[in-house]
C-alpha cells in the first residue's frame, strides 16, 4: 500500500465529508475511493468515517477518524517537503532557489531580502531577479520560477500567498508645487500621471486609475513609464505626478506628500505555485519576505487597508450568484 | 476542427486587455468548425448551470413525470437570497413550476431556481447532463449551497475581499474541482443540441430557446452584437472574481452559433463593466471568424 497517497485520500474526504465530493476533487470513481479508504481502514485496525450522513454519501469522522486526521497531515506535510527538496535535486539545482521581485520595490527592502536570506540559509543559494508581475506568474506557472513576490491584484489562481501586507500610496510632486501636508486626489485634476505600462499589470493599473476617478481626479493624461529616471523627471517638470510608498528616495526638487483619506493602497506578497508549499526554501523565502517588508518597507497587514470600510453596493447584473 | 489561430490570438488579447483570464468554445449549431481558446478546462459554472437545470426540467416533463402547469407555493420565509425576482419579493407566491423555471432563466432568480432544484434533485441534472455526453459537467451545489459556502468560506465581505488577495484562495466555489462545474466545449454542446431540438421535445425546446433570448442582461455576450436582426439567447453566471455567459446567436441568414465565454478577473471589484464587455467582444471575433468559413456571398451580412 503507498501509505502517502492513502494518507491523502483520507484527508480529502475529512475534507469533503463526502465520498462523491472527495472523489471529483481526486478524480476518482467514487467504488474505487471507497475501496482504498476501507484499505486503509482494515491497515489501522479502525474505522476512520461513519457513514451514512446527510446526502446519502455524506460521512462523518469517528473519534479515531479524527486522532489520526492530525498525524496524518503531518506526515503529509512533510512527505510535501521531501518532494519540493527531490524536485530541486532532481533538477540538478538543489542548492539554487529561483526567485523574483517586481520593480520599484526599493533598494533597502531587496538589500534585506537578500541579506537575510543568507544568513538564515547557508545551504540554499539565493537566485534573484527583478521580473514584472505579469511575467512572475507565466514563470510561477512553468517552473522556472520557484517563489516570486508581486504586487496585487492580480490573478492568483493556483497560487499560494504569503502575508498580504499592504502601505499606503502618496503623491509625489514638484517642490515648485507648493503647499505642505496631505493631498485631496481631487486638487490633482488636471495634472498628468506617471504609471506603469497597462499590460504589465493591467488589473492593478485600472484599479488606480479608478480610484483617481472615484475621487475626483482625472487625469489630464497617463503617461506610461517605470524607470525611476524617467518618472522623476516627467515629475519635476512639474507636468505630472506620481504615485509611490513613503520612503523612496527622492531627487532635490522632488516631494512626497500623503493622501487625504488614504485611497490608494500597495499590496504585496509573496507568492508560489500551490504544489511548492512545503519546500523549505520556499517558505523561507516567503517569511523573509514577509520580515523585511514590515521592517524595511514599513508595510503592516492588510486588514489595515480595510478600516476606512466602503460598502459595496451590489447591482443586479453584477451581483454574486446570478 | 478548431478555429484559426488568428482569432485565438486576438481573443487572448481581448482577454489579458480587459484584466481577465477566460475560456471560450463557439461552434456552429449546424456545421462542424469551431472556435476553441482553452476550451477543455474545467470552469465553475454558477448560475449557467441552470441550463442544465432547465434541461432536466423540462426532459422530465416529456417522460411525464414532472407537470410543468403544477402551482407550487413559495412562502416568503427562507427563500434563497439574490437580487432579483422571488428573491427580492416580499410576500408568499403561487406559481407554476415552468413560471419559476422562466424567472431562473430571464432573471437568473436564485430563490426560483432553488424550488427546481430541490423538486429535481441534483442528481438527476447530473442523470441529464451524463445522458447528453457531458462527462465533464457536474452539479455539484444548488443556488442556495453556493450562497452559503461564500458566506462560510468569508466571500461574503465583499468589502474585505475587494482589499485582501489571498482571502479569495480558500474559497470553495472558486474551484472547479469542488463545485458545479464544465467546460465551455461541454456547454457550446448542450446549446448546440437544444437548438437542434435533441436535447429535449421540439416543442419543450423552443420554450427555452424563447425564454434564454428573453434574458434581461444586455451586458455580456449581448454586448458583442448591437445588430437589430440578430438574436442573442443565453444565461450568465457570476461569483466573485467570475463572469461567464452561455448562450447562441442566431444571424439572419440562418447562421446559429452556439458561444460560451468563462472568465476570471484578476482584480476583485463586484462592478467591472470592461470585464462584463470582453464575454461579448470575445464571442463576436469567435463567431465572425466562423462565418468567414462559410462560403463568400452565401451569408448577408447583419445590419448595424
Amino acid at each position: 500500500m503507498d501509505l502517502v497517497r492513502h494518507l491523502r485520500y483520507f484527508a480529502t474526504v475529512a475534507d469533503e465529508r463526502h465520498f462523491g465530493q472527495a472523489a471529483a476533487r481526486l478524480g476518482l470513481a467514487q467504488p474505487s475511493l471507497s475501496q482504498r479508504i476501507q484499505r486503509l481502514e482494515r491497515e489501522f485496525g479502525v474505522r476512520l468515517f461513519d457513514r451514512g450522513g446527510a446526502g446519502g454519501r455524506g460521512v462523518e469522522l469517528t473519534e479515531a477518524g479524527r486522532l489520526l486526521l492530525a498525524e496524518a497531515r503531518l506526515v503529509l506535510e512533510r512527505a510535501d517537503a521531501l518532494f519540493g527538496v527531490a524536485a530541486r535535486v532532481r533538477s540538478g539545482e538543489a542548492g539554487v532557489l529561483h526567485a523574483a521581485v517586481p520593480q520599484d520595490l526599493g533598494s533597502t527592502v531587496v538589500a534585506a531580502l537578500v541579506g537575510e536570506f543568507r544568513e538564515r540559509s547557508p545551504g540554499v543559494r539565493l537566485a534573484l531577479r527583478e521580473v514584472a508581475a505579469e511575467v512572475q506568474l507565466a514563470e510561477l506557472a512553468a517552473g522556472s520560477l520557484d517563489v516570486g513576490v508581486l504586487r496585487h491584484p492580480c490573478d492568483v489562481a493556483g497560487l499560494e500567498l504569503g502575508a498580504v501586507l499592504c502601505r499606503p500610496l502618496g503623491v509625489l510632486l514638484s517642490a515648485d508645487a507648493g503647499g505642505e501636508g496631505p493631498v485631496h486626489l481631487a486638487d490633482l485634476s488636471g495634472r498628468e500621471l506617471v504609471l506603469f505600462p497597462r499590460q504589465s499589470g493591467p488589473a492593478l493599473h485600472d484599479d488606480i486609475v479608478n480610484a483617481c476617478r472615484l475621487h475626483g481626479f482625472e487625469p489630464g493624461g497617463v503617461i506610461s513609464g517605470q524607470d525611476p529616471a524617467f518618472v522623476d523627471g516627467m515629475v519635476l517638470s512639474g507636468q505630472a505626478v506620481t504615485f509611490a510608498a513613503r520612503g523612496r528616495d527622492l531627487p532635490a526638487g522632488m516631494v512626497w506628500r500623503p493622501l487625504v483619506g488614504t485611497p490608494l493602497w500597495e499590496r504585496v506578497s509573496a507568492a508560489w505555485l500551490r504544489g511548492r508549499r512545503a519546500d523549505p526554501a520556499v517558505r523561507l523565502f516567503a517569511e523573509v519576505v514577509g520580515k523585511v517588508l514590515e521592517r524595511q518597507g514599513g508595510m503592516v497587514p492588510v486588514a489595515e487597508s480595510v478600516r476606512e470600510r466602503r460598502t459595496v453596493q451590489i447591482r443586479p447584473a453584477t451581483g454574486f450568484v446570478r | 476542427m478548431s478555429g484559426n489561430g488568428g482569432a485565438r490570438a486576438r481573443i487572448r488579447e481581448v482577454f489579458a486587455s480587459a484584466g481577465v483570464t477566460g475560456w471560450l468554445h463557439a461552434t456552429e449549431v449546424d456545421g462542424v468548425h469551431d472556435v476553441a481558446v482553452d476550451a477543455d478546462t474545467p470552469v465553475c459554472t454558477a448560475s449557467v448551470h441552470k441550463l442544465c437545470l432547465a434541461v432536466t426540467v423540462q426532459r422530465l416533463a416529456d417522460e411525464g413525470r414532472l407537470d410543468p402547469r403544477e402551482q407550487v407555493e413559495v412562502p416568503a420565509a427562507g427563500r434563497t437570497p439574490g437580487t432579483t425576482g422571488l428573491s427580492v419579493m416580499q410576500d408568499p407566491v403561487r406559481m407554476s413550476l415552468r413560471d419559476l423555471l422562466l424567472l431562473a432563466l430571464t432573471v437568473s432568480d436564485n430563490a426560483a431556481a432553488q424550488v427546481l432544484f430541490e423538486r429535481v434533485g441534483l442528481e438527476e441534472v447530473n442523470r441529464t447532463t451524463r445522458s447528453l455526453g457531458m462527462r465533464r459537467t457536474v452539479a455539484v451545489h444548488t443556488p442556495r449551497d453556493l450562497v452559503e459556502l461564500i458566506e462560510e468560506d468569508g466571500a461574503g465581505d465583499l468589502t474585505y475581499l475587494s482589499a485582501d488577495p489571498g482571502a479569495l484562495a480558500g474559497v470553495r466555489v472558486l474551484d472547479p474541482a469542488r463545485t458545479s462545474r464544465s467546460t465551455p466545449r461541454e456547454m457550446t454542446s448542450l446549446l448546440a443540441a437544444l437548438w437542434r431540438d435533441e436535447a429535449c421535445s421540439a416543442g419543450r425546446a423552443q420554450e427555452l430557446r424563447e425564454a434564454l433570448a428573453l434574458q434581461v442582461w444586455p451586458h455580456r455576450l449581448a454586448s458583442g452584437f448591437p445588430f437589430d436582426d440578430v438574436r442573442v439567447a443565453g444565461k450568465t453566471g457570476t461569483l466573485p472574481t467570475l463572469r461567464h455567459e452561455a448562450g447562441v446567436v442566431e444571424y439572419p441568414d440562418g447562421g446559429r452559433y452556439a458561444v460560451a465565454v468563462f472568465t476570471r478577473a484578476a482584480r476583485t471589484a463586484a462592478n467591472q463593466p470592461a470585464a462584463d464587455a470582453a464575454i461579448g467582444t470575445a464571442a463576436r471575433m469567435a463567431v465572425e471568424s466562423l462565418r468567414r468559413r462559410a462560403a463568400p456571398g452565401s451569408r448577408r451580412a447583419a445590419t448595424p
